[in-house]
This record gives C-alpha cells, structure tokens and sequence, in this order.
C-alpha cells in the first residue's frame, strides 16, 4: 500500500483507541482483546496471529470516514476478511441484536401496554430474521465460494457480483423502528429505558452500515480481482 | 420528500478538491447524500458497473477523454446522471455529454439546486402538507393491519384498487413506515385497533 494512512504498523493500539473509539469492535471482530499495553499494531497482530496489513487496511478504511476507491489491497490475506466478517455476524445475531431486543421488551412493557409488546415484537423479529438471512447467506454461500477461489477454482456460473446484486439494504428496517420510536411513541414521563433502546438502535444502525461498507468496498472488489485473474488464466 | 437519498460518486484526481467537495454535499439540506470518491480513472468503470451511484461528478480536465457513453452503457447504467466538476474553461463539445456543471465556487445553495432540478428532489410545494392522516387514510390503514388485501379493501370501501394503493403510498410517505409490522405498531399505539382484532397473525 503505497497511499498514506492515519494508522501504521507502529502506531500504538492504545492510540488508535483515543484516536477512534468505535475501531474498539473491528478490534475485537479480528480477535485481539484489550490490555494492550504499549504494543504497537504490529506486535498486537503478530502476538495474535492477525496479518496487520489487512489489519491496518480495515481499521484505516473504516476511520477515514470517506468511502474512497483508489488502490487495489494485493497484499491483504481474504482468510483474515473472511474470519473478520464472520465475527461480526456472530457478534449481531449472537449478541447485539438479541440484547436491544432484550431492552426493547423491558421498554415497552414499561409502558403497562400489553399490546405494545406484542406489535414490537412482531416488528423485531421479522428484522432479525432478515438479516439472520442475510449473514447466513454471506457465511454459507459466499464465503465458502470465495475459499474454493483461493485454491484456483473458479465456479463455473457463480460470481461474487451476484452477491452484490442480492445485496438488500437491511439497514433500512431498523431505521424504520427508529422513526417509529421518534416519532410515534406515545410519551410518559422520562423515557429513560427507551432512550437506551434507542441509543443502542442507532450505534447499531451504524455497525451494520460500516461492516456493509467493508464487504461492498473492500472484500468484493478484491474478490471480484481474483475472479478475474482466474477467468483469463482458463 | 425528508427521506430521498443519493448515491454520489466524485472522481477528481486532488485529494483536497475530491474531500472539499464531498464535505459540503453532506451539507445540502433536506437530501441525505452519500459520497464515494474515485481516485484513479481506472477504477471508474468497475465502481460504477458494481455500485451504479445516481450521480457521478467528473473534472473533465483531468479525463477529458472519459468516454461518458460508453461508462454508462459497459456499465449497463444508463440513468446515470453526469456533472462536469469544472476549474476552469473547457472546451464546450466536451461537456455536451454531461447534464450539469459544477465550478469551484459553487456555494452548497447552488449544488442543491442543480441536485434539485434533476432529480425533483425540492421539498417545495409538499412541505405544507401535514403528516396527520385523513379519516379515509386511517380506515385503509386499518384495513392493511387487519391483513385485508388490496382487492378486499376496496370491497370493503367501496373503492376501487387503484384509489386503495394510492391511499397506500401516501400512508407509506406521511408516516414515513413502509412495513406492514411497522403500520401494526402505529396503528396499536395510535389506538387505531384493538389487539384482538389483529390477534390472528400475531
């Protein structure tokens, strides 16, 4: 990567924190936990077995708020992506989702309105199952399809465009819950567990923005110059 | 409209122009803008093919030669809309490809009016218009959360279909809720039904 970056292999994992504080999940989704100590990028990668080029181009990705597309990542390890994104479906089904659907309930039933449960509910977890079936389609088609690519098989029909195209907003959902709550709720009093709920819909809201982000801009094109490579080989 | 968006796209070799330019979109008022910024001509083509953007923003000094047919019709995106970034003079047969200008000293007013007028984004004219329901709207709204049809609703009515959805988008766009689960919660909480009329597809 010859494009200067915010962050480098000897920029210490602690100042990444206080420079951006949401990269705290992208650490996490690669595997490395807190207590860092003084160790810089490179030394945290290495003592966890992470490639920190491809560490250092996320992370560098995802703080520069900009989308911009200008190189091509050669030198990044897909295993290392694949292994990233994987965590972070793991992190929204597995955890984030079913905690704001936990507040979600002790918000409403706070309200002494049975029905309100109820309708929410029905709301939520028809949400979850969209985007339930969204990860499980990445997990279990598109990645499997990406590691027989890097063995040098190339799929006689399937292309990573295809994925793309499937690519539906799942994030519009939740904005719609969002407005619903902004707008529609009925008020009493000081809200406060409902404030939460909506605090936790918003940071998640984003989550899922940027990690749709890091597939659309970084894994696909990657992957789609793999296919490519293949395609004229054969 | 507060909820119309657009997918920009800026290639511009200088890195300051290239961010300058995509800060002050994100502040043109009522349409919320998403910026991408292209930096190598090269990689133009394939962006545009994988994420078709609603517009994209060229400095034809740079890519004079860009071809603009032929990007949009390789990419299979032919409602691509194209604005000439300009610095300074350019040769008119250039931009006879492209459907907008922008020069350097735009002011944010400025590129929201040219973003306006090509895609009817103004909030002029509808922003009167409250976002409270009208009687009929609620009794259709009703009606889809009970799990009517189209067809039944207008039975129902006594309207006909093409009346019901028109009922229906405007429902969809004052409420800003385009999910049937999400018209439920409203119609729950606005008291509009009762729980136990719905109660079967709960």
């Amino acid at each position: 990567m010859s494009q200067h970056h915010k962050f480098t292999a000897r920029t210490r994992m602690s100042d990444l924190i206080n420079e951006d504080a949401s990269l705290l999940s992208s650490i996490s989704r690669f595997g490395i936990s807190l207590g860092f100590g003084d160790k810089t990028v490179k030394e945290a990668c290495e003592a966890n077995n992470i490639d920190s080029n491809t560490f250092l181009a996320v992370v560098n990705f995802l703080s520069e708020g900009n989308v911009e597309i200008n190189e091509t990542y050669n030198n990044i390890s897909i295993e290392t992506v694949i292994s990233y994104l994987k965590n972070a479906h793991t992190y929204f089904l597995d955890y984030k989702l079913p905690s704001i659907r936990t507040k979600l309930i002790d918000a409403v039933e706070s309200s002494g309105q049975l029905s309100y449960k109820v309708v929410f509910m029905k709301f939520f977890d028809e949400y979850f199952d969209e985007v339930r079936k969204h990860m499980d389609y990445e997990d279990k088609t598109v990645f499997p399809y990406v590691i027989q690519l890097l063995d040098g098989k190339l799929h006689h029909k399937y292309r990573i465009a295809i994925f793309e195209e499937h690519h539906s907003d799942v994030d519009s959902k939740l904005a719609e819950l969002k407005n619903i709550l902004v707008k529609y709720y009925p008020a009493q009093g000081t809200n406060y567990m409902l404030n939460d709920v909506l605090f936790d819909l918003l940071s998640c809201e984003k989550d899922i923005a940027s990690h749709n982000q890091v597939e659309d801009f970084f894994f696909v094109p990657v992957i789609e110059a793999i296919e490519h490579k293949l395609s004229e080989k054969s | 409209m507060s909820d119309s968006s657009l997918k920009i796209a800026i290639a511009e070799p200088s890195v300051i122009i290239r961010s300058g330019l995509s800060v002050a979109l994100k502040r043109v008022q009522g349409i919320h803008i998403q910026t991408f910024e292209i930096a190598s001509y090269d990689l133009l083509a394939n962006y545009i093919r994988l994420h078709k953007p609603d517009v994209l923003i060229l400095n034809p000094s740079f890519w004079g030669m860009a071809n603009l047919p032929k990007i949009k019709e390789d990419s299979g995106h032919n409602t691509l809309k194209c604005f000439a970034l300009l610095s300074g003079m350019v040769d008119e047969s250039i931009l006879k490809f492209y459907d907008e200008k922008i020069s350097l000293y735009d002011t944010v007013e400025q590129l929201k009016e040219k973003l306006d007028k090509l895609f009817e984004t103004s909030t002029e004219g509808n922003k009167d218009e409250t976002n409270t329901l009208s009687l009929r709207e609620k009794e259709i709204l009703t009606c889809v959360v009970k799990g009517q049809t189209n067809k039944e609703i207008a039975q129902t009515l006594f309207l006909s279909t093409h009346t019901v959805i028109t009922h229906r988008r405007n429902i969809a766009r004052k409420l800003e809720i385009h999910s049937t689960a999400g018209l439920t919660i409203y119609a729950i909480v606005n008291k509009l039904i009762e729980l136990d009329e719905i109660k079967k597809d709960m």
